[in-house]
């Protein structure tokens, strides 16, 4: 059995999605993989990723035509904590739709797991069409989520005002929907750890207000930032209206729920908050590369003038100082040639002994020694 | 120049704007603006858009020049501060420290000079016989200002050694500060490393400038980005 771990660990509390694609990475290469294996392959793997979502695969070669795939994810609860409890129907109903041919939901699921999927690969047509419906199922997290909040916005034409509905998806970030008259609103209140991330999130709120209020974005959901709750939420609990980054409410009308634009909507809305700190985070690393240049650019000019400080005071010594290098340097090369000769002499010697050349090195070839430390000449 | 607070509406649509006669020769280049001279006081201008880009030219004109005198006091008064010389410490023999730091004896100490431009930006000048020490206070027009400032200079204060006359932490009330001593004035040219402070402080702002334009176009693209999903 193997075990694959993709991203954080189960069950931290900073869980998040780290990327906004519906379909798991991991999953559709496994899925991708089996698809285009031409022998049959045995394969187990559990796959583990962001937000505490596990994937159960398992093909067997004895039956290679068939393989399970079992999902367990948290759903959209209205507690404090997420739950794992079982799909509705109409959930299920939206599997089913995704699914179509090659897919069929296995009842009960598998033990531990809150879906269980009979693939058949052999139901995908062979075309290029092949790999949407593998991305298709590879994304079945996503439908399972989306899916509840797809009934929520199924009545957002319905008359009359209902209670706020506390979601809660990641922990300790719940967002509310606000049923009103003709729109449901979704109110996100954000929380931020350091300050600097409430200023750069603070501009990013007042920017999203600017674009979205101008009449090329007029199609778009309005976008408001408070720093304080919206009147409709007075009454709900202080630990979760108490911000340190405001509110932000977007008004969905039935415009941006119809046909496909509902699933795209739904998606978005569940990702602000994973979309927001990416944005920050973002923000944070611009900053910092900006800083880095900015900083070589000033040591290099502090750098450059004390370079051409130094290159100044070398030109202004001149003559006397070239002329001191120039003696000094005639003196050593004269030196090292003696030395040379002396050398290779010594060489010789030790190949070839000469009778009396002893001597006449001695006398003829040896350098006379100007300044004694001993003040006297050696007698032979 | 001073600029009346009243400038009157013609019937035809022309905005007329009174100033005082002696201001009236710096304005002369306007004629290729659309704007005109009235006999008198006044300044024509024949349209709208001209007169609010005038208004905005001339604020910042005086901001630049604002900032020019800013910089020319600083450096003018570096110039006669920075007489610096070895002084060897009188309390702890064998050792040379800055007197600045210290203020042991006050003998060996100038009067301190604070040269402010507003409010926000101020600098504070200290000298003594071996050392100065120049303390900014840079301008934060608002949070996302103040938070980038903050973290910029902190992270220039964090690799001080590269700049070799900055300050690991700046004086308190002050948000960076530069520490020059005798030594660094035998290393480097006096003029340079004054040179090198004024640029400094005039590279800060526009640094700081930029970085706030920059992560306010940030900040727009992504917004875009995340309402096209919903179209």
């Amino acid at each position: 059995m193997n075990l694959w771990w993709c991203g954080a660990m189960k069950g931290k509390s900073s869980n998040m999605p780290c990327c906004f694609e519906r379909e798991s990475p991991a999953l559709k290469q496994i899925l991708l993989k089996l698809y285009h294996a031409e022998k049959p392959v045995e394969i187990d793997h559990h796959l583990y990723e962001f937000g505490s979502v596990e994937y159960y695969v398992q093909s067997s070669a004895a039956d290679p035509h068939h393989s399970f795939l079992s999902v367990l994810t948290p759903l959209l609860s209205q507690g404090e904590i997420p739950s794992n409890g079982p799909l509705s129907p109409y959930t299920i109903q939206m599997v089913k739709d995704i699914c179509s041919e090659s897919a069929e939901v296995v009842e009960p699921a598998r033990e531990g797991y809150q879906l269980t999927l009979k693939l058949n690969f052999s139901m995908i047509p062979k075309s290029k069409e092949s790999e949407k419906v593998v991305r298709r199922i590879a994304s079945v997290q996503a439908v399972i989520i989306s899916s509840q909040l797809k009934e929520i916005f199924r009545g957002v034409d319905s008359h009359g005002t209902f209670q706020p509905i506390k979601l809660v998806y990641y922990p300790r970030e719940p967002f509310y929907l606000i049923r009103q008259p003709q729109k449901i609103t979704a109110v996100f209140p954000m929380r931020f750890k350091e300050h600097s991330d409430v200023v750069i999130a603070t501009a990013f709120f007042q920017e999203l207000m600017d674009v979205g209020s101008s009449a090329k974005w007029a199609k778009t959901p309005t976008c408001t930032w408070a720093p304080i709750p919206p009147p409709e939420l007075r009454g709900e609990s202080i630990e979760d209206l108490s911000t340190n980054g405001g509110f932000v409410s977007f008004d969905i009308c039935s415009r941006h729920v119809e046909g496909k634009k509902l699933e795209k909507t739904v998606w978005t809305l569940l990702n602000f908050y994973a979309f927001v700190k990416n944005h920050i985070k973002c923000t944070r690393g611009l900053i910092q590369r900006r800083m880095q240049k900015r900083l070589e650019s000033l040591v290099e000019v502090l750098h450059k003038g004390a370079m051409e400080e130094d290159n100044k005071v070398k030109r202004r010594r001149g003559g006397r100082y070239i002329r001191k290098l120039v003696s000094l340097s005639k003196f050593k090369t004269l030196k090292r040639r003696c030395s040379d000769i002396v050398n290779k002499i010594k060489r010789l010697r030790y190949r070839i002994k000469i009778h009396g050349f002893n001597r006449f090195r001695r006398r003829w070839l040896t350098l006379p020694k100007f300044s004694s430390s001993r003040g006297y000449s050696r007698l032979e | 120049a001073h600029f009346s607070t009243d400038p009157n509406l013609r019937p035809s649509g022309r905005l007329e704007l009174r100033t005082q006669k002696s201001a009236i020769s710096q304005f002369r280049g306007l004629k290729f603006l659309g704007a005109r001279f009235d006999e008198g006081d006044s300044i024509i201008f024949l349209r709208k858009e001209i007169f609010c880009g005038f208004l905005s030219a001339g604020k910042a004109s005086v901001m630049a020049s604002s900032l020019r005198l800013y910089l020319t006091c600083i450096r003018n008064t570096l110039e006669a501060a920075m007489c610096l010389q070895n002084f060897p410490c009188q309390e702890v023999e064998r050792h040379n420290k800055p007197e600045v730091e210290l203020k042991t004896s006050s003998e060996l100490l100038l009067n301190p000079v604070l040269i402010c431009r507003n409010e926000a930006e101020r600098c504070l000048i200290e000298t003594s016989i071996n050392s100065l020490r120049l303390s900014l206070k840079v301008k934060q027009a608002d949070e996302l200002e103040n938070i980038l400032t903050k973290k910029f200079l902190r992270f220039l204060s964090i690799r001080a050694e590269a700049f070799q006359v900055l300050r690991r932490k700046p004086i308190q009330g002050y948000d960076i500060s530069f520490l020059v001593t005798n030594y660094n004035c035998e290393e480097m040219q006096k003029q340079k490393l004054i040179d090198f402070i004024v640029q400094f402080m005039e590279d800060i702002d526009k640094e700081i400038s930029d970085l706030k334009m920059s992560v306010n176009t940030r900040g727009r693209l992504v917004a875009t980005e995340f309402l096209k999903q919903f179209l």
